[in-house]
């Protein structure tokens, strides 16, 4: 390289840009990028979007769950930084933390029948339940305790995939940050429970999906047919009497 | 704290200021009240506090410290989109004695842990360290694995622990807040590092047969001495081992099965159904049943027998084809006697004492020359231990033969000569071996542990080793579904912690925290260096494992004569996180988030590899449909920008160009992660392959964005990239020349993808052997004479350009339809069989090796044949003579990734 730029140096006298041309345009590059970003689509206003409306910064967090959020597309350009947590990104459905057990709101039925699917095709076998049982010791279709150790969990959402009652589903919240572990990060079946209006606040597609539709048909037929052979039953017995 | 006041004389003034302990004039008291302030110690500092605090959380230095998958995730929160920057935290040192903050990002191993425990005792105080993800809380799902500790509290005291697999960069910034509301509300009174009382050092563990933490030894000597861990293990139910698979045989008669079979008849099931049914001479191509009983077996047969699959038997997808290995079976019998090639299921066995021989004449005499050592793998089965080999030709690819070579079974017993000298690139692969089974080779220039330490007790992959929290043979293990307490694994360990030492162990005095068991393998001056004739001294300098550019937790000792290279060793292992035998305990489904896991830039690309592995065990009638096969090459090509978007970005910051091209980089591929996130759920482990087809359809509004970035976009931001790399003088000063690999190295050593490619040598897989619908797109294959920094850099730049051509071209072209064929199920029934998949990933032929039993829902074996861990075979020799500044450079170019090099 040094041969070149003597060469370059006595040959070619006004050609001293051969070396450092290479050089200025990749400093036009940064320097053009440098002034889109505040030239062009986010950064053009100089406000945090976050903060509030006006120019300059008074360093004021927006009232919790009333941040602002964004969604980078193709179109981007400017300024890219999303300031979490004045500013969220938009979070797909489909994003996966944690697997939470849903409950039906109208009558407070947890869904989890406990046929151990989710157990069986999780990956680090992160997922314990026991059985619950009837008065009568007989087992019945539903978890007398439900753990998921999560210090072992792999978020991969193949427990979600498989269940056949969706029961247990994948939650999208990642603020999980705490000082200890030992004692709250195995949770049990009263941690995991959310309710079904939540999941179908927060997965609107899967929820109206024409699987979890007719999921829920036959949840509730099933429901039925209990109530009336339940009623039926009361009503020959009080008959008899 | 220290109280000043005292007991008051009589004046009631004084009384209500105690601060005053010695009375004095009550006017001048006054007086000075009025200008001093007068207080006691922790009410001063009280007053300081909130600025001294806020000065500390306001500007906390992380160490330039990441292990695996989370490490990615913390450089993208230091990057511009997520900027660690607005909380005054971007400035990661490099020092332990300049940082505040230790981020645990990744998978603790024990090869680590004492790399770990030095760095936190010589960072300064005050030091808090943040628990990045569940491998570092807890273990994660690594934390049945033999090299693996559960958590790094084991060792270090955490502040914050911040779940997630890998957490999102906003969940990091999350626990980042949390310590920084921890450390707004800590009072100077109380900080551990202002009292004596308080030994915050912490003792190194020592790697002897175990990693072993010096604060326990004791209980550990004794544990060990009454020889808990053989109680536990007797009591456990074992690993089938089945026996090698043989020629045709004349079938012996069927025992029938029960349809509850314990494990111990399972394995005669199988031992009869092998014998019975081994390969005919000429496959139909179609997956054939349980064998008939021969003719002339008494008609009688006995009810409920047990149907084993068996899938076709070829060694991979694209072969050399029966007629071909006949044909060269009886060729190398003719030239080396008879006996030297048997055909056992698609492969040929050769006995080791002629396999030196056989090995240069298919490189150098035979019609197709074999002159690439694709994979070398090991098996162990009950009655040897095999070693076989994948060869393919660069001139002829898709000629791939199987060789099968056998030795001893008994531990550290067996023995086989070594193929160095015929494949250089045999070079790691064959210490693998050694080091995973115990199998010795003959002639190998450093055999000695590669992943593992010396001194380890054991060979982990030996389906003998039960790893310290073993359980059961295969997933799914009992205690989930049966009685479903939940318990951790520490509490059914006799130690409580992933430790297991052999009773017979007795050397707890000789344990010593300054040992370096992975360090001594390097004396000598490599071979044709000559040093200067000035008699200088040569020393070796440990590079690594942390280190900011050594891309994740590598070691290199050099030798040095002054600033120049004159050995090299590479020390890997301590991101080995025991894929492999996790992997044969984990039902096939489950392996597809592990695969995630190994080069963690590039998930998509794994699952599909592992997936074509399977699927070709599963025979050709499993017909994947067309949109699932165009939705493959979409993820596979959109992974394969991303990945390189990451290796350029940050090629050029090991050339010192730092981070401003590595932003750049990594603002599109957070563009391409946000579409992974949007149909599978994650950016990183996508998990989205699945066994005839993807998991799940396409999102609406996908495609739209898909096509938005990849024809409007993408094109311009790869020009920006060129336009700023390409011509840049310095970058051609420091990477022209430099590194030079030529092209019969390139090849003789196995390397693949860009490294290979660099050196000229026109191979890429989705050309040579074509896998998925690959035939169908026009796309050129890049290549570059040079062989060095540049050239590789320059591949990997074009490549993302014809990576786009074929995205526009599939994006175009995408069908409907369905996504996976046949109905979803997670019992998945893979007959018997072996498989080798061969894709181009990223970063080379990526391979998983697969053999299946047919019955057991797991793999018998599963090993992945990892570019990364193969191309640094040729590391050394493109360092000698250069300096240590341009072996940070070398390095950077083969864009290596520790989770595949150490699996």
């Amino acid at each position: 390289m040094c041969v070149q730029w003597v060469v370059v140096l006595s040959g070619s006298g006004f050609d001293l840009m051969a070396f450092g041309r290479g050089l200025l345009v990749g400093h036009l590059v940064t320097l053009r990028r440098f002034v889109r970003t505040f030239l062009v689509g986010a950064g053009r206003t100089l406000a945090r979007r976050g903060g509030g409306t006006l120019p300059v910064d008074l360093f004021q967090a927006p009232v919790p769950g009333t941040e602002p959020v964004i969604q980078q597309t193709a179109q981007t350009e400017g300024l890219f930084t999303v300031e979490y947590p004045d500013e969220r990104l938009k979070i797909p459905e489909r994003f996966r933390v944690l697997p939470v057990l849903i409950y039906d709101d109208h009558d407070g039925g947890v869904r989890c029948t406990c046929c151990n699917i989710c157990a069986k095709v999780c990956p680090p076998q992160c997922i314990w339940m026991t059985h619950a049982h009837g008065p009568d010791g007989d087992p019945v279709s539903a978890p007398a305790d439900f753990f998921i150790d999560m210090d072992v969990c792999m978020n991969c959402g193949l427990c979600a995939e498989y269940c056949p009652f969706d029961a247990i589903k994948m939650d999208q919240n990642f603020e999980l940050a705490n000082h200890e572990r030992h004692q709250s990060h195995v949770f049990g079946l009263q941690d995991l429970l959310v309710s079904s209006g939540y999941y179908e606040e927060t997965h609107p597609e899967a929820w109206s999906s024409s699987e979890e539709e007719s999921e829920r048909e036959k949840l509730s037929k099933k429901k039925r047919q209990r109530l009336e052979k339940a009623l039926n039953a009361s009503s020959e017995s009080t008959r008899s009497v | 704290m220290s109280e000043t006041s005292k007991i008051s004389l009589e004046p009631p003034k004084t009384a209500s200021r105690p601060e005053w302990s010695i009375p004095i004039d009550p006017a001048l008291q006054k007086e000075l009240e009025r200008h001093v302030l007068v207080t006691r110690w922790d009410q001063l500092t009280e007053l300081v506090e909130t600025v001294y605090n806020w000065g500390r959380r306001s500007s906390l230095w992380p160490l330039g410290f990441g292990l695996a998958c989370c490490a990615i995730e913390m450089i993208c929160t230091a990057s511009s989109r997520f900027d660690l920057s607005r909380f005054g935290a971007e400035v990661f040192r490099g020092s332990p004695r300049q940082a505040d903050v230790m981020i645990v990002s990744g998978t603790v191993t024990k090869t680590m842990m004492p790399v770990i425990v030095r760095l936190y005792d010589q960072m300064t105080e005050p030091k808090y360290v943040i628990s990045m993800g569940a491998c570092a809380s807890g273990g994660g799902p690594f934390k049945e694995g033999y090299n693996v500790v559960s958590g790094i509290d084991k060792f270090l005291p955490v502040d914050v622990y911040v779940p997630g697999c890998p957490p999102t960069p906003n969940a990091l910034i999350h626990g980042l807040i949390t310590l920084q509301k921890r450390i707004d509300g800590e009072s100077l009174a109380d900080l551990p590092w202002y009292q004596d009382s308080v030994e915050r050092e912490i003792p190194i563990p020592v790697l002897g047969p175990d990693l072993i933490d010096l604060r326990t030894v004791e209980l550990a000597a004794q544990r060990t001495a009454r020889g808990l861990v053989e109680q536990r293990e007797a009591a456990l139910p074992k690993p089938v081992i089945l026996p090698a698979p043989v020629a045709d045989l004349p079938p012996a008669p069927v025992e029938p099965a029960k349809p509850e079979t314990p494990v111990l008849s399972k394995a005669d099931l199988i031992r009869a159904r092998m014998q019975g049914g081994g390969a005919p001479a000429a496959p139909t191509g179609t997956p054939q049943d349980s064998p008939v009983p021969p003719v002339g077996e008494p008609a009688a047969r006995p009810k409920a027998v047990r149907k084993v699959k068996m899938a076709e038997a070829r060694p991979s997808l694209k072969w050399l084809g029966n007629e071909g290995l006949a044909e060269l079976g009886a060729r190398l019998n003719q030239r080396f006697g008879v006996g030297t090639a048997t055909i056992v299921k698609a492969g040929l066995l050769v006995p080791p004492s002629v396999w030196l021989d056989v090995a240069r004449f298919l490189r150098d005499e035979n019609p197709i020359r074999y002159d690439y050592l694709s994979s070398l793998q090991s098996v162990h089965y009950s009655d040897c231990m095999e070693v076989n080999y994948h060869l393919d030709s660069i001139e002829r690819p898709g000629s791939l033969i199987l060789v099968r070579v056998r030795c001893a079974e008994g531990e550290g017993q067996a023995s086989l000569p070594s193929v160095y000298g015929v494949w250089p690139g045999a070079d790691l692969q064959e210490r693998e071996v050694y080091d995973m089974m115990g199998v010795r080779f003959a002639g190998h220039p450093n055999l000695s542990r590669i992943l593992m330490w010396e001194g380890f007790a054991g060979y982990p992959l030996r389906k003998d080793y039960l790893e310290p929290y073993y359980e059961g043979p295969t997933k799914v293990l009992e205690s989930r579904i049966a009685d479903g307490q939940h318990v951790r694994a520490e509490e059914l360990n006799p130690f409580g912690t992933n430790m297991k030492v052999p009773s017979t162990f007795t050397g707890w005095a000789e344990l010593d925290s300054a040992s370096d068991p992975k360090n001594p393998t390097l004396t000598e001056v490599s071979q044709g260096v000559n040093l200067a004739a000035i008699d200088s001294e040569s020393f070796v300098l440990s590079m690594g494992p942390q280190h900011p550019s050594t891309h994740g937790v590598f070691r290199m000792n050099l030798r040095v004569d002054g600033e120049t290279i004159v050995a090299l060793k590479p020390v890997m292992g301590y991101m080995h996180r025991n894929h492999e035998k996790i992997g044969e305990r984990n039902t096939f489904l489950m392996n597809f988030p592990f695969t995630d896991r190994l080069d963690y830039l590039t998930s998509m690309a794994n699952n599909f590899s592992y997936a074509l592995a399977v699927e070709q065990l599963m025979g050709d009638d499993l017909k994947i449909p067309e949109r699932a096969e165009y939705l493959r090459v979409i993820m596979a090509e959109l992974t394969r920008i991303a990945s390189h978007l990451w290796g350029i970005g940050f090629q050029l910051n090991d050339l010192g160009a730092f981070f401003t091209p590595a932003l750049y980089a990594i603002e599109e591929r957070e563009l391409i992660l946000d579409l992974f996130e949007w149909v599978s759920g994650s950016r990183m482990m996508c998990n989205y392959f699945r066994f005839g087809g993807v998991s799940s359809d396409l999102p609406p509004g996908w495609v739209e964005r898909c096509r938005g970035i990849v024809e409007n976009r993408l094109d311009a931001k790869i020009d920006e990239l060129d336009r700023l790399l390409s011509g840049n003088e310095i970058m051609l000063e420091r990477s022209r020349g430099v590194g030079v690999l030529s092209a019969a190295d390139a090849v003789a050593c196995s390397t693949s993808g860009p490294v290979l490619r660099g050196s000229g040598v026109a191979h890429d897989l989705r050309r040579a052997v074509p896998y998925g619908i690959y035939d169908r797109f026009a796309f050129d294959v890049i290549t570059h004479p040079g062989g060095d920094i540049y050239a590789r850099y320059r591949v990997r730049l074009l490549e993302m350009r014809e990576s786009v051509r074929i995205l526009k071209q599939a994006l175009r072209d995408l069908p409907g339809g369905p996504i996976l064929a046949g109905k979803k199920s997670y019992q998945i029934k893979v007959p018997a069989g072996e498989a080798l998949s061969r894709t181009e990933s990223p970063k080379g032929e990526l391979g998983f090796y697969l053999i299946s039993d047919g019955v057991t829902p797991a793999a018998y074996r599963y090993h992945v044949r990892s570019p990364s861990f193969i191309n640094i075979t040729v590391l050394e020799r493109m360092c000698l003579g250069h300096t240590i500044a341009d072996v940070v450079g070398i390095l950077g170019s083969l864009d290596i990734v520790l989770g595949e090099v150490d699996r």
